[in-house]
């Protein structure tokens, strides 16, 4: 009974916390823009971090080492340090944007300017990360997001005609209102958005926080591979539920609101208040866990004692990181610069940084010094390659494909 | 290596160089940032302490960040002037995804700093976890 509970609950909070700033964002303006056109990269995508989020998993419950141990170990300190500065700069970009998506919930919430609940957001943030348990952190927020299965419940009672999004869903090429360019560069950011390397980061080191073993790992692979794709679920639900009320009109997302405004649209006044505490679930939570992810990083590179699992005072440097990045983060936002074009550029340039985390991970999983009889078998290393092909393509492409569609403006 | 060094034989790159190292009371404290080499009384080389810290990084770096990265080390540490910590190879109980040490090792000295200066002056440093 215990073990399923346990079960229960891994399976709901990493449903709940799949959906993060980057998500909303992107899959509400990707739904307004091209419809379904694009629902299959949120496919790809989720079964690629399900891939390597199983491999991460497995690794940190086999050896206890997270995968910026790897990074290191694999590719020693000249091109880890390299890597490093790439992975925490995108995380760090990621938790401006979470940070900078609470303040934009809780200004739709109140009407009071974002810029003033910034600094707020930042407070709270880092009493969080200071003061409140891991696993409290990880289950209360990704609980909470669970609200925003309310998209779902939109997109159902919006009663839209399946056949059209289907066939939007099955075209092979964008709508006449956009050109190839654009159709691409959004997949990439799509791809991003679901493969952003800060998941595997926190996921593997969450993992060493909660004392994984051996045993974990069937508990660690039924989150994986029931939680992420339901979570993926409701990635398309905000894209369709955009796809069914924005696209017609013709209406392109540029704020928060936007990403709201088909619940609105359907449910009214109590949808919107249900949908408002899961933007603040999905990016306080996720902004909990970039923040977290930026002092694992850097703390997993030079060896220092990290985590939550000790008290601050024996992680002394892990700590110090955690309070700078956040006063930086917030310093950013300050600048007045706004926080959903943060997120668009934090998504594409975790694109760019996929194949720097995905490849000693895949590497390290292949190992049998480490992993003993736990090593990849063949299903999970074709899906590796492919993957890695895939990250490979999309982190090349996604420059030129930038300054090309201007962003895709 | 010869059969003169008792033990399991380690690849010194492979199975050493940059793995955690972890002390007896599982606390992490740093990583094998360099290795000294020794000959020994046969004329083998062998792996004779680890070191650890941006002193021994640095190096290994080359180039200007190692070069900076060596400067900025020593110009914060206490010494005149200062040599990286030294883990002697006799205090390593196994080789495994970390390399396990046997002492309680001390904190190093900017870490000292970080916590006195910063992370104990803000209330709740010392709360247990969970």
């Amino acid at each position: 009974m215990k073990r399923l509970f346990a079960v229960a609950l891994g399976v709901l909070t990493a449903i709940g916390g799949f959906v993060d700033i980057g998500d909303l964002v992107t899959n509400a303006a990707v739904g307004s823009r091209f419809g379904m056109s694009l629902a299959w990269v949120v496919v790809v995508g989720v079964i690629g971090i399900c891939a390597f989020a199983e491999m991460s998993g497995r690794v940190a419950a086999v050896s206890q080492r997270p995968t910026f141990d790897l990074i290191r170990e694999r590719l020693g300190p000249r091109i880890g340090f390299a890597n490093l500065v790439g992975s925490v700069a995108v995380t760090f970009l990621t938790f401006v944007a979470e940070i900078g998506g609470v303040a934009l919930a809780l200004a739709l919430a109140t009407s009071v300017n974002d810029l003033l609940w910034i600094p707020l957001v930042g407070l709270v943030v880092w009493l969080v990360l200071w003061r409140i348990s891991f696993g409290v952190i990880e289950n209360v927020f990704g609980l909470m997001g669970l609200a925003l299965v309310v998209f779902a419940v939109a997109v159902w009672q919006l009663t839209p005609d399946w056949d059209v999004l289907w066939q939007q869903a099955t075209a092979t090429n964008p709508p006449a209102t956009e050109d190839w360019l654009t159709y691409w560069y959004y997949a990439i950011a799509l791809f991003g958005a679901a493969m952003t390397p800060y998941e595997v980061f926190f996921f593997s080191s969450g993992g060493v926080e909660e004392g994984w073993t051996r045993k974990s790992i069937a508990t660690m692979r039924s989150n994986v591979f029931v939680g992420f794709p339901l979570g993926g679920l409701l990635s398309l639900a905000i894209a369709a539920s955009a796809a069914i009320v924005l696209f017609p009109l013709g209406v392109q997302v540029d704020t928060l609101g936007q990403v709201a405004l088909p619940v609105v649209v359907s449910l009214g006044k109590l949808g919107l208040a249900v949908t408002l505490i899961g933007f603040f679930a999905a990016t306080f939570g996720a902004a909990c866990e970039t923040g977290l992810s930026v002092g694992y990083s850097i703390g997993q590179y030079f060896g220092w004692q990290w985590g939550k699992y000790v008290r601050p005072r024996q992680a002394a440097r892990f700590h110090v990181v955690l309070l700078v990045s956040t006063i930086l983060a917030v310093g950013v936002l300050l600048t007045t610069v706004d926080p959903i074009k943060v997120t668009e550029y934090s998504v594409v340039f975790s694109a760019i940084a996929l194949p720097l985390t995905y490849f000693p991970i895949l590497v390290v999983a292949n190992d049998p010094d480490y992993m003993g009889e736990n090593v990849n078998g063949r299903g999970a290393n074709l899906l590796g390659l492919i993957y890695l092909v895939l990250v490979i393509v999309a982190s090349v492409a996604a420059i030129p494909l930038m300054i090309l569609t201007k962003a895709g403006q | 290596m010869t059969a003169s060094v008792p033990g399991p034989r380690y690849d010194a790159a492979l199975n050493l160089l940059d793995r955690q190292l972890v002390d007896t009371d599982g606390r992490l404290v740093g990583k094998v940032d360099d290795l000294e080499i020794a000959v020994d009384a046969s004329g083998a080389f062998r792996v004779s302490a680890i070191l650890v810290g941006p002193g021994a990084l640095g190096p290994r770096f080359g180039g200007r960040i190692g070069d900076w990265i060596v400067a900025v080390w020593a110009r914060l540490h206490r010494d005149e002037r200062p040599i990286p910590r030294r883990l002697p190879m006799a205090e390593v109980v196994s080789v495994e995804s970390a390399v396990h040490v046997t002492r309680r090792t001390t904190k190093s000295a900017g870490e000292v700093w970080l916590d006195e200066h910063v992370i104990d002056r803000i209330p709740g440093a010392g709360h247990d976890p969970g």
